[in-house]
């Protein structure tokens, strides 16, 4: 079967940007890509999708569903075709989401010091304290080298002009770096020399600059800092991600009964009686850090290791309070905060979007709920939102009505189309939409990220929501050279 | 090490060499009852083959109620699928600490068991076969580790949960065939298959040049230490492991786990009779499993954290 044969099925949807066609042409990284594969058939792929599944499994590569008490093993969907992006287009977005975290990253600093951004009017204040992810334990706080953000992962998607546009900040326990490797990993076994061919640049350093970075922030004056990654534990869904990166950077994973504070220090429990951890790469959220200051009843913290993190005895990784940044009612200020902090004009696009609790908005959002989707400020993973134009009268009425209750709780935002790209599905390539979530590694050298990242696709015909827990996969993502 | 993280990687090489054993013991006496007249005790060896369990309310109606049993009814605590899931559960707790090798042998060992071929060929077709596939996943988790996990502190809590494991399995399995024997039968026979599953027999003959009798068999079990199933040679390898803790110790729970190891070796070499009558002999096993499970109790506490 000849590659045209094989790609002459391929049909993306008018209006969308395409990652691999554009007016019925191949683009060029993607004619490379094909070019230097040896046999290009619907069997060649097919024999690549079942190895690939296989080898997921028999390396527990999975998540676990509970039904009826008993667990299944699943995999979570990987497809077997790479996302390509050129060289030029990544140059653009690193530099595009370095210059966003470090204004976060000054945000996050002023907001919890002098506040100059409130004062001069550019954030409202009523916003900031008006918001979940806003700790007021954190103010005064001063964090090891002012980094607040180490670890971020920015979803980016395309609109239909090709251009770059940020979705969301993760900057509270961004997850998916694990798959990142993995699916890199599992090219090298589906596609045989075929990375170097391509020029594609390597991931693999992502371990190790996080693990530098760590070590980085500890006291200066201990010559071997002992570095943890805590996780809420095996029930997890990221637990995987978890053990994963403890093993690849060779520190030890903890879980919070693990760990104990006397005299403002932590100490992991080990058979040798009690160590002491200097920095701590925690996978649990804000609230369920220390019973003693935020969730009572958490048991996947640790009593007593905020004020340890108060008295600098222990660094934590990110910083509690980072949800005041990446809120999605905060959002729309992010340009502000770059032209403000940074006195530079914003390289990655934002998403228009509109606060539910200006009635202007409100009313403006409800006339061309179609062309709108609605989401939840403090919700993530794809949850509590509605497309305006994949839903019935009824379903915007009810949904109304929640939003009336709290309109601060709610933004809107224009439906943007996102790019797609091929997927290889039922044995032939068909477009599903994608984004793009690079991670950031903030550290006291400076900001760094790996050439990639995780390409998540919204495997369901038509659908634009690429979250795992809704129906999504993902794809290597190559970052060419 | 954690101690958590000790804890599991100890627990996951007991339920790994507990599966082992009840596999061998299976083929055996699966072997030994496709060869005999009268109606072979499966239920004894249902209920036998745990950590000491009461009897329980299985129902055993001959060889493939007991496979069943025995290797994949989940709701029996000592079936070898139980026991594998446990294994797997343990090893995934601290998958950050073993070898991603290690991790895959195991985690293909669950799949294989939860494979609809294997219940199918088990509980229709020729057990042995599936049996000895099941063992060779045993032999390579045993092999992996071998060659890839590091000589640390996590890699002599593994052994030591392995030997202490293996001790405790093989007086269990001399106690039931005594259980066994009451019931009459012809004697050398059940000591040849007794050998048999604990991979002796060879051993037996090559050692002893003798017609099998109790004394010398009973010898070989506890005594033997050429003998890698025998209680005693497992009990000088979890006091050779243990030694290896010396220096990371705190030296007050060093010196208490050394004294109660150090007991039951010697318990073993000069309190243990192997020239005796079986009630006798029943009594010494259940006195050695005690002294080997308060070490067990002793290292949860003094190393695992627990309180």
């Amino acid at each position: 079967m000849s590659l045209k044969d094989f790609i002459s099925d391929y049909s993306p949807k008018a209006n969308v940007w395409d990652e691999m066609c554009a007016e019925g042409k191949l683009r060029t990284q993607y004619q490379q890509f094909f070019d230097s594969l040896t046999q290009v058939s619907s069997n060649d792929f097919l024999a690549k999708d079942e190895l690939a599944k296989k080898l997921f499994m028999s390396q527990g590569v999975t998540f676990t569903v509970y039904s009826d008490g008993e667990g299944i093993e699943k995999i979570f969907p990987f497809d077997i075709i790479p996302r390509i992006i050129t060289a030029t287009e990544w140059a653009l977005i690193e530099s595009g989401i370095k210059q966003r975290i470090k204004a976060l990253n000054i945000f996050l600093r002023d907001i919890y010091h002098n506040q100059f951004i409130l004062k001069d009017g550019i954030v409202p204040a009523a916003l900031i304290y008006s918001c979940p992810g806003f700790l007021r334990e954190m103010v005064n706080v001063d964090v090891p080298f002012d980094i607040y953000t180490h670890i971020s992962g920015i979803d980016l998607i395309r609109d239909s002009d090709g251009s770059y546009y940020v979705l969301e900040d993760n900057l509270r326990t961004p997850s998916g770096v694990s798959y990142m490797l993995e699916n890199r990993n599992m090219t090298y076994r589906i596609y045989p020399g075929l990375l170097p061919k391509n020029n594609v640049r390597s991931v693999k350093d992502y371990p190790d600059l996080l693990l530098k970075n760590m070590l980085n922030l500890s006291n200066v004056q201990k010559s071997k800092p002992t570095v943890v990654v805590l996780t809420p534990g095996l029930f997890n869904s990221a637990y995987f991600e978890h053990s994963t990166l403890a093993r690849l950077m060779g520190v030890d994973l903890v879980e919070g009964k693990d760990l104990v504070v006397d005299n403002a220090k932590v100490y992991m429990k080990t058979t040798a009686g009690l160590k002491q951890v200097d920095v701590i790469y925690r996978r649990v959220d804000d609230e369920y850090l220390d019973p003693l200051i935020f969730n009572p009843s958490s048991i996947l913290g640790v009593s007593g290791i905020y004020y340890a993190y108060r008295k600098g005895n222990v660094a934590i990784v990110n910083a509690p309070g980072n949800g005041v940044a990446d809120d999605k009612s905060i959002y729309p200020y992010v340009a502000h905060m770059i032209r403000y902090y940074l006195n530079e004009e914003p390289i990655l696009k934002t998403v228009p979007t509109y606060s539910l609790d200006n009635p202007e908005h409100f009313a403006f959002v409800f006339e061309n709920i179609h062309k709108m989707v609605i989401k939840k400020t403090n919700e993530s993973g794809g949850y509590g939102m509605l497309m305006g134009s994949a839903v019935g009268e009824s379903e915007i009425a009810s949904y109304k009505i929640e939003v009336e209750k709290n309109p601060r709780q709610f933004i809107a935002q224009p439906i943007i189309s996102l790019s797609s790209v091929p997927c290889f599905i039922n044995g032939k390539l068909q477009p599903r939409h994608v984004d793009l979530r690079p991670f950031a590694l903030y550290g006291p050298e400076g900001i760094e990220l790996v050439p990639g990242g995780l390409t998540r696709v919204a495997l369901r015909e038509g659908s634009l929501v690429v979250n795992s827990s809704q129906g999504g996969g993902s794809k290597d993502t190559w970052v060419l050279s | 090490m954690l101690s958590r993280v000790a804890d599991s990687v100890f627990w996951m090489a007991r339920y790994m060499e507990r599966t082992d054993n009840v596999l061998r013991v299976l083929r055996t006496n699966y072997i030994a009852s496709q060869d005999e007249i009268q109606n072979f005790n499966w239920k004894l060896w249902v209920d036998g083959l745990g950590a000491n369990s009461p009897v329980s309310e299985l129902e055993v109606n001959g060889y493939r109620d007991a496979i069943f049993h025995l290797v994949l009814n989940k709701e029996n605590d000592n079936a070898v699928i139980v026991n594998i899931i446990r294994a797997r559960e343990n090893a995934r707790a601290v998958q950050d600490y073993i070898t991603k090798e290690l991790w895959q042998c195991i985690n293909e060992y669950y799949h294989l068991i939860q494979d609809k071929q294997t219940e199918v060929s088990l509980l229709k077709n020729d057990p042995v076969t599936t049996i000895d596939k099941l063992l060779k996943e045993s032999i390579l988790f045993y092999g992996t580790v071998d060659v890839t996990m590091s000589r640390g502190e996590g890699y002599t809590f593994l052994n030591i949960g392995k030997f202490m494991e293996r001790s405790l399995r093989t007086l269990d399995i001399l106690e039931l065939k005594l259980i066994e024997m009451v019931s009459g039968g012809n004697e050398a026979m059940h000591w040849k298959y007794l050998l048999y599953s604990l991979s002796g027999y060879e051993f037996h003959t090559k050692q002893y040049k003798n017609a099998l009798q109790m004394n010398e068999v009973v010898h070989q079990i506890i005594h033997n230490t050429l003998f890698p199933h025998s209680v005693l040679y497992n009990m000088l390898q979890v006091e050779r492991y243990f030694k290896r803790l010396d220096t990371i110790s705190l030296p007050e729970n060093f010196k208490e786990m050394e004294f109660l190891i150090g007991k039951s070796v010697n318990g073993l070499r000069y309190g243990f009779n192997s020239s005796i009558s079986v009630e006798e002999l029943k009594e010494q096993i259940s006195h050695a499993r005690k002294e080997i499970k308060s070490i067990a109790y002793k290292l949860s506490t003094l190393y695992f954290g627990y309180t």
